[in-house]
């Protein structure tokens, strides 16, 4: 599998859990990738590594977009 | 005609090219013969206590046909007696009043030293000074040269006993010899200094003959490490310019030295805050003549772009020159194969697919002809298959509209940063 199809199971896997309502409580960076904690009031834990450069990229961009929407405000 | 008058800390001079402080600038006659080309100044060879020199002792780097891609050299200071210098520069600014004469001056790191010499060559009426804490061979081992210019403390001390008894504008040369070259030109600022000038040679060995096994160039079977310069060393200078040019606390001008061969050379030291260029491997390569060519072909630069004068390039590159964190992580470029005009040599092919991302497939067309693709979607934007593509128009790099605005490194990490304080609050 190329590195791109790669991310695109990352990023559908990361909007899966988004689109649920979950939110991204925690980045741990190691050597594998990026470790995502997604958290959801009265619901489990969820973890997703994320390996891909384009795949952590893509939930930094998220972030960050959110961070720049809340300072416009 | 554009205005080409240039000015560094108050040194003017008809044009922005000068000659180094080098061979080219050994003697009144050579210096002469240059203004009388049409160099605007020129930085005499450096003055010091007169050295006893070695032969032979240049060697040059030719690389795939081109001839002097880098140059060598274990020459030492000026091996002439200190009045015939004088002697030499008087007479020559007297013959040429409008062009700039500097001084390259290099003496024992003591108070005293530097107050006789800067008074006695004043006297003869030079337009500034430059003091030599660059050349990395020999007078090096005696302490002088590169052995204090590494040494911001010596830099700053040095500087500020030339600035005690001078009345024209200070220039510390600095040599690349060393990790950050801001550290020295901090310390050349604190002393006093009205100007840098950078670089110097850079430490090198030209080579080593695998028949006879001695050095190149080497003094009767023995060799020993040289100044670096020419073609090869110039992304090497214009990384140091750049990185000088956009500190916040070297706020002094910057003379752009280190293989610059042509006018396009020269617009880019200017560009990146050079506010003039000096020269001396071209020169040593081609005569004095070549200055001929800059001159034109900077006049006509300038000209094409409606820019009245060569002062208003300088610096206008620096505010795009920063550190890899504030490079933007959503910018992306990928190569495009023109297939009318590829040969289909497949070097691209190889090169991604041996070194880089393995993303040009070789295809073929509706009938059967041969042709290269790039897979944009695993193509990362390296630009090596343009790099080694040897057809010019055949590989375009293409921008693409990101989806997500600009993200820097440094605006990730502090969004990550804020997920870690806030636990969620942040989250999409």
């Amino acid at each position: 599998m190329s590195d791109y199809q790669e991310y695109l199971l990352e990023r559908e896997k990361i909007d899966h859990w988004l689109d649920k309502g979950y939110m991204i409580t925690d980045v741990t960076e190691n050597l594998s990738g990026a470790e995502l904690t997604l958290k959801k009031p009265e619901n489990d834990l969820e973890k997703l590594l994320i390996k891909t450069a384009d795949g952590r990229k893509y939930f930094s961009n998220l972030l960050f977009q959110k961070k720049e929407e809340l300072e416009s405000r | 005609m554009a205005d080409l008058r240039s000015n560094l800390a108050g040194i003017q001079s008809p044009n922005p090219f000068w000659l180094a402080s080098a061979p080219p600038t050994n003697s009144g006659y050579q210096v002469q013969r240059a203004f009388e080309a049409g160099w605007g100044g020129a930085v005499w060879k450096t003055l010091g206590d007169p050295i006893l020199n070695v032969s032979s002792r240049f060697a040059a780097v030719s690389f795939n046909g081109q001839r002097v891609a880098g140059f060598n050299n274990i020459e030492l200071i000026t091996d002439r007696p200190l009045e015939v210098n004088l002697k030499e520069i008087y007479e020559t600014k007297k013959m040429y009043p409008d062009h700039a004469i500097i001084a390259s001056l290099m003496v024992e790191p003591k108070q005293e030293k530097w107050h006789e010499i800067v008074k006695r060559v004043e006297e003869v009426g030079v337009d500034g000074l430059e003091l030599n804490f660059g050349c990395p061979h020999g007078m090096a081992e005696r302490g002088m040269g590169s052995a204090s210019g590494q040494v911001p403390e010596l830099v700053e001390k040095q500087t500020f006993w030339a600035k005690e008894a001078a009345e024209t504008p200070v220039i510390v040369k600095l040599t690349p010899n060393i990790t950050d070259i801001t550290a020295t030109a901090e310390a050349a600022v604190r002393g006093g200094a009205d100007a840098v000038s950078m670089i110097n040679t850079i430490n090198s060995l030209a080579g080593v003959d695998i028949d006879t096994w001695n050095t190149i160039p080497h003094v009767g079977g023995k060799g020993a490490h040289g100044g670096y310069c020419g073609p090869a060393v110039k992304p090497i200078a214009l990384n140091m310019v750049g990185e000088c040019a956009r500190s916040p606390r070297i706020n002094v001008p910057i003379s752009g030295i280190g293989g610059i061969s042509n006018w396009q050379n020269a617009v880019e030291f200017m560009l990146m805050g050079a506010s003039n260029v000096q020269i001396c491997t071209a020169a040593m390569h081609h005569g004095f003549r070549i200055v001929e060519d800059m001159i034109d072909g900077l006049n006509n630069y300038l000209d094409e772009k409606e820019i009245p004068s060569v002062q208003e390039l300088v610096g206008k590159s620096v505010p795009k020159y920063s550190d890899w964190g504030n490079l933007d992580l959503n910018y992306k470029i990928v190569a495009r194969i023109n297939n009318d005009v590829c040969i289909n040599c497949n070097k691209c092919h190889i090169a991604c697919e041996d070194t880089s991302h393995q993303c040009i497939d070789m295809l073929k067309d509706g009938q059967g002809n041969p042709i290269l693709k790039v897979r944009e979607e695993d193509c990362v934007g390296c630009n090596l298959c343009s790099i080694v593509c040897p057809v010019e128009g055949a590989i375009d790099m293409v921008e693409l509209e990101s989806e997500h605005p600009p993200m820097t490194w440094n605006d990730r990490q502090a969004v990550l940063g804020l997920v870690q304080e806030k636990k969620g609050n942040l989250t999409p």
